[in-house]
């Protein structure tokens, strides 16, 4: 009776008796939520364009991350630091199709899933051969100082990060969405074989799909190294990311987004007040429970395409 | 009248193997311009195989391919696309989550301005392409007589007409050569008798050079210009098809008879 009291009753009454403290929760879970739309998105592209779930992504966000920062500790200027990391990151997407995607085309994906898993250990060691296994502290000028906006306590660091992440995304809507390369893009999902035949330029497709993701996993590595240091757990926010794509659609950019913010404010409403019905530390397993009930009742996600439509 | 011209694509001695097996040896072929060629042969033949090594899926071991004046030892898919020659595939290769008209669309990726970023970002120019695209497009749904299924995914529609939607992705592709593997396979007569009707449309009224592989002799026999006939990796005919129907050593390898001169297990590549 009590328990269910304490999950039922009283987190309603609390929410009701003060609710600026809940819009103050709900807009810090939104920002943090789009830090988990930022790492999911790197998973949608190359989910929708070779079809492959990228195992390697958490690890690729790792390797750009530290890449930029071992840059910025050798006094390169940041900007300069975030073009040569984006390099790097466009050409391990050049070696990437040359070494691993290219001998295994037309192979079933879970051969290719394999390959990234192999991706996602090499890229580990190979970051911590070159830039060392510490942690590095990363500051790139973004305030941090608390703000009140309307009478509502803002984190001024969250709105950089949710605005960087929102014109990131718009970019790449656009991108994909509004030109034929979308169409290709799932053309070669579809079928590689037949993306050929119609003269679908698979490699150049792959490179810039990886390049891209490589980018966005830079950007959200910079954002979550700014908040954390960049360390060897900041490839494990990917696993973060699961529940976000099983929300939002493994297919859908748009699903990338919306199920990020979703578990940013889920898991953040039920921490501060279900918490303390369950013993606390809510937030850290609330995404993947609430995943595993989508999992149940809507296996594609809020976005993902009707299985039934790819038989 | 049509007038069968010079040919378009001559392959020469091309010989493929996988491991120990071996699927084209020495086989010679010419595909003649504005020309129905018919390629026969049991199954395992080697028909496949060929098509493949003319659209650069495989690349032979020995042996050349000349497409218009050019020759290679072999071409690659995108080279194919963009060069011309076009295909179906004998288990239809769609993108089946896409809807009729998007995948038909792909079919015009290539004619699309061939700087695929500049696309990207160049939004004005690109939507007036996409919309003459479109058009054209719409043009080949009339001709393949589609229309009801236009904003359906292919995945949903039955085998005839998924057969029909991967045609009229090739002839998006504008093709000087196109490559039909099993065009009619699984089909009812009716569904045969339209796809007849489309394949000798299609080389009367654009001139589209056509190479087909095709079991349904009573097809082959009446739209073919010309029936080559292949049987363990080898072209053991090649002529008209009121020839080559009467051939001893086409009889025999349709028949099996003695005149056979390889014991059954003699190496074969996938058909």
């Amino acid at each position: 009776m009590d328990l269910l009291a304490a999950v039922f009753l009283a987190p309603i009454a609390n929410m009701a008796s003060n609710p600026e403290f809940v819009l103050e929760v709900v807009i810090g879970g939104l920002l943090a939520g789009v830090m988990y739309s930022l790492v999911a998105l790197g998973f949608v592209l190359i989910y929708k364009a070779s079809g492959v779930f990228n195992f390697a992504q958490g690890t690729m966000v790792l390797f750009a991350a530290l890449t930029f920062v071992g840059l910025i500790e050798r006094g390169v200027p940041i900007w300069g630091a975030f073009v040569i990391a984006a390099a790097v990151m466009v050409l391990l997407a050049v070696v990437v199709e040359r070494l691993m995607l290219r001998p295994l085309v037309n192979q079933e994906q879970i051969i290719l899933f394999m390959g990234t898993i192999g991706l996602a250990f090499f890229l580990d060691g190979f970051g911590q051969l070159v830039w060392g296994a510490d942690v590095h502290p990363l500051d790139i000028g973004i305030p941090k100082a608390p703000l009140i906006i309307g009478g509502v306590l803002v984190n001024e660091f969250d709105l950089v990060a949710a605005a960087v992440a929102a014109s990131l995304v718009a970019a790449l809507a656009l991108f994909f969405q509004r030109t034929p390369i979308g169409r290709a893009l799932r053309a070669v999902a579809d079928d590689h074989q037949a993306a050929q035949s119609v003269g679908i330029p698979l490699r150049s497709i792959w490179v810039i799909v990886w390049s891209v993701a490589g980018v966005v996993g830079l950007v959200a590595g910079i954002m979550w190294g700014s908040n954390l240091g960049v360390q060897f757990s900041i490839s494990l926010v990917a696993l973060k990311a699961l529940p976000v794509l099983m929300l939002g659609g493994f297919t859908s950019v748009p699903g990338a987004i919306v199920g990020g913010l979703i578990v940013g404010v889920g898991e953040k409403l039920a921490e501060v007040f279900w918490g303390s019905a369950f013993g606390g530390a809510i937030e850290d397993w609330f995404a993947y429970a609430l995943a595993l009930v989508f999992l149940l009742f809507r296996p594609q996600g809020l976005f993902g395409e009707r299985i039934i439509e790819r038989v | 009248m049509k007038r069968i011209g010079e040919p378009i694509l001559t392959v020469d001695a091309i010989s493929l193997a996988f491991g120990g097996i071996t699927a084209l040896s020495g086989i010679s072929l010419e595909i003649r311009r504005h020309e129905i060629l018919a390629m026969i042969g049991p199954n395992g033949a080697g028909k496949t195989s060929m098509l493949n090594v003319i659209n650069g899926f495989y690349y032979p071991q020995a042996g050349t391919i000349t497409w218009k004046g050019e020759t290679r030892r072999h071409m690659r898919p995108y080279q194919a696309a963009a060069q011309g020659i076009a295909r179906t595939f004998q288990n239809v290769a769609l993108f089946k989550g896409m809807t009729t008209l998007d995948n038909i669309m792909t079919g015009r990726l290539l004619l699309m301005r061939r700087n695929f970023l500049w696309q990207a970002i160049h939004f004005g120019p690109a939507r007036q392409e996409e919309l003459a695209h479109r058009t054209n497009v719409e043009r080949i749904i009339d001709f393949l007589e589609i229309q009801a299924i236009r904003k359906i995914p292919v995945g949903r529609l039955p085998y005839g007409l998924q057969k029909r939607v991967e045609l009229g992705r090739a002839l998006a592709m504008e093709p000087e050569l196109l490559l039909l593997d099993e065009p009619m396979a699984g089909m009812n007569v009716e569904e045969k008798e339209d796809m007849c009707r489309f394949i000798l449309d299609i080389n009367e009224e654009f001139g589209t050079t056509i190479a087909l592989i095709e079991h349904d002799m009573g097809v082959v026999m009446d739209i073919s210009d010309r029936v080559a006939v292949l049987d363990y990796g080898r072209k053991i005919a090649d002529g008209p098809p009121a020839e080559v129907r009467i051939s001893p050593e086409v009889i025999a390898a349709y028949l099996g008879q003695q005149a056979d001169p390889h014991p059954p297990g003699d190496g074969m590549g996938g058909g």
